[in-house]
């Protein structure tokens, strides 16, 4: 059975304290069902990683969705694809028929800054906050001339710039290379604009099997992992091979392969990691994914346009929702109603979601996710 | 069934042992495959073989490096973190001295047993 994605929505992108959870999956809840013309959903998944136990539940019945199987995941940054990939088994299965996804999280009540690295991770509890991790990776780069700074803080200015275009994004903005790197140092080589901010957002998607409706978006292949062992014998920097193997499952289950994809939306947490993950979506060669930022390949009008949402770096990255948000950007990119952010003539495209914070291994999970109309 | 009984208490982090030879992180290493780990694993985490312990360091390599500059709890920025493969051992998280990464391939040294439970290193001069 192929099933498709009925409808999206998401409500805005941002520091929201003042706002409920309920508030923020109303907008998001809400906008997916009108969307897919349905008031009524057969089970719901939830992505949500610092939810407070019984989140969903609490937002859900809130919203009249009662009485149907309710299910929470948690899988770091991963968690909104995670909830939107097992909607969709649930569908293809037969086991449902009309699901609903969410993601959904609010950082801004409950960190100040970054956040807290776990006190049970042996790197958690020696200070590894996840900026310093990507910075890690950000130096190896650097020190393996596998990328510049200056071609990392491209990656911010690119997506910073077609933010403008997302009234959804936290932030957007028009910088240059030098403003990127000007900003305040998160950890080196990493500056603040590199950096994605702490948000508050919902996003969600009503799944179903395909029924030829104009508007469908239909699932073309999954691919979901949980990381290998990431130690010694490790050459690529944190998430790469997660990233690379994930992508293959998803383009072996498509059939299709990065060159037939014509808009990705990747986990740019950081600048850094946009570069790794189109080089391990094998979207540009190996050690060409700051230049091809630099050089306007991945930006919208490039050749192979990523992030035209603005990425977690300027939509911004409330973990349970992101992935959810991403699905709705390829959605709207799809049906060509991305307004001045559209990716003329996009057909097929690409989620990538990687969510880390357990040491030891490659990343908590990963999901791929190749769509087309 | 039992639980592993060779964990260092509850501190999740690598624990430091002071030798003849000086400071070395007290892990384990397979006997069927040979891999490694800086931690008391019940088996090997890479091929599932039987663990005996095994000590690692005192010297090794920066794979890469970076310094914090942003507030962590029961911390103080900035404070200098590298990843360091441990010359036929695992890849370790340590903490550095200064204000500055550390460039790749640079050559430290397991510093004695920190107090705070940190794995720590120097670079050798």
């Amino acid at each position: 059975m192929t099933v498709a994605v009925h409808g999206v929505g998401t409500s805005h992108f941002g520091r929201q304290p003042g706002r409920t959870l309920t508030d923020l999956a109303w907008d998001a809840v809400r906008e997916a069902l009108a969307d897919a013309g349905t008031e009524d959903v057969d089970a719901v998944w939830v992505g949500t990683v610092f939810g407070a136990p019984g989140v969903a539940q609490r937002v859900l019945h809130a919203l009249g969705i009662t009485d149907v199987p309710v299910v929470t995941v948690e899988n770091a940054c991963a968690s909104g694809t995670t909830a939107f990939l097992e909607a969709h088994e649930s569908v293809r299965t037969g086991r449902y028929r009309r699901v609903l996804a969410l993601g959904l999280e609010q950082m801004s009540t409950a960190f100040d800054g970054a956040i807290t690295p776990e006190p049970t991770d042996a790197e958690g509890l020696s200070g590894l906050a996840m900026p310093a991790l990507y910075a890690m990776a950000a130096h190896r780069y650097l020190e393996t001339g596998a990328a510049t700074l200056e071609q990392l803080a491209a990656v911010s200015v690119k997506n910073h710039a077609v933010a403008e275009h997302n009234d959804r994004a936290q932030y957007a903005g028009r910088y240059t290379v030098e403003q990127v790197l000007a900003s305040r140092m998160i950890a080196d080589p990493l500056t603040l604009l590199q950096c994605c901010p702490t948000s508050d957002g919902a996003a969600a998607a009503v799944l179903a099997p395909a029924d030829g409706s104009p508007d469908e978006v239909l699932v073309r292949g999954l691919g979901f992992r949980s990381g290998s062992l990431w130690d010694h014998r490790s050459a690529h920097v944190w998430g790469y091979d997660l990233v690379a193997a994930t992508a293959a499952d998803a383009f072996a289950q498509a059939g299709t392969g990065p060159d037939d994809v014509d808009v990705f939306e990747v986990h740019d947490a950081f600048t850094v990691g946009e570069v790794a993950t189109t080089e391990a979506l094998g979207i540009v060669p190996p050690g060409d994914g700051g230049a091809a930022a630099a050089a306007g390949v991945t930006a919208v009008g490039g050749a192979r346009p990523v992030n035209p949402s603005g990425g977690l770096l300027s939509r911004g990255h409330p973990l349970g929702a992101t992935g959810l948000a991403q699905v709705a950007e390829v959605v709207w990119q799809l049906r060509g109603r991305a307004g001045g952010r559209q990716v003329e003539g996009a057909r097929t495209g690409l989620v990538e979601t990687m969510g880390g914070g357990v040491s030891g291994i490659d990343g908590n999970g990963c999901v791929v996710a190749v769509l087309a109309r | 069934m039992t639980a592993p009984t060779t964990g260092p208490g509850t501190d999740p982090r690598p624990q430091v042992v002071g030798t003849d030879d000086g400071p070395a992180v007290a892990g384990v290493r397979c006997t069927a495959c040979g891999h490694p780990s800086a931690f008391p694993r019940p088996r090997c985490p890479a091929c599932r073989g039987p663990v005996v312990p095994a000590l690692f360091g005192p010297t090794g390599r920066v794979w890469s490096s970076t310094v914090v500059r942003i507030p962590v709890p029961g911390r103080t920025p900035p404070y200098a973190l590298a990843y360091v493969d441990l010359d036929d051992g695992p890849r370790v998280l340590a903490g550095a001295e200064g204000d500055a990464a550390l460039a790749m391939d640079t050559p430290v040294r397991l510093l004695p047993a920190d107090p705070a439970g940190d794995v720590r290193v120097a670079v050798v001069r």
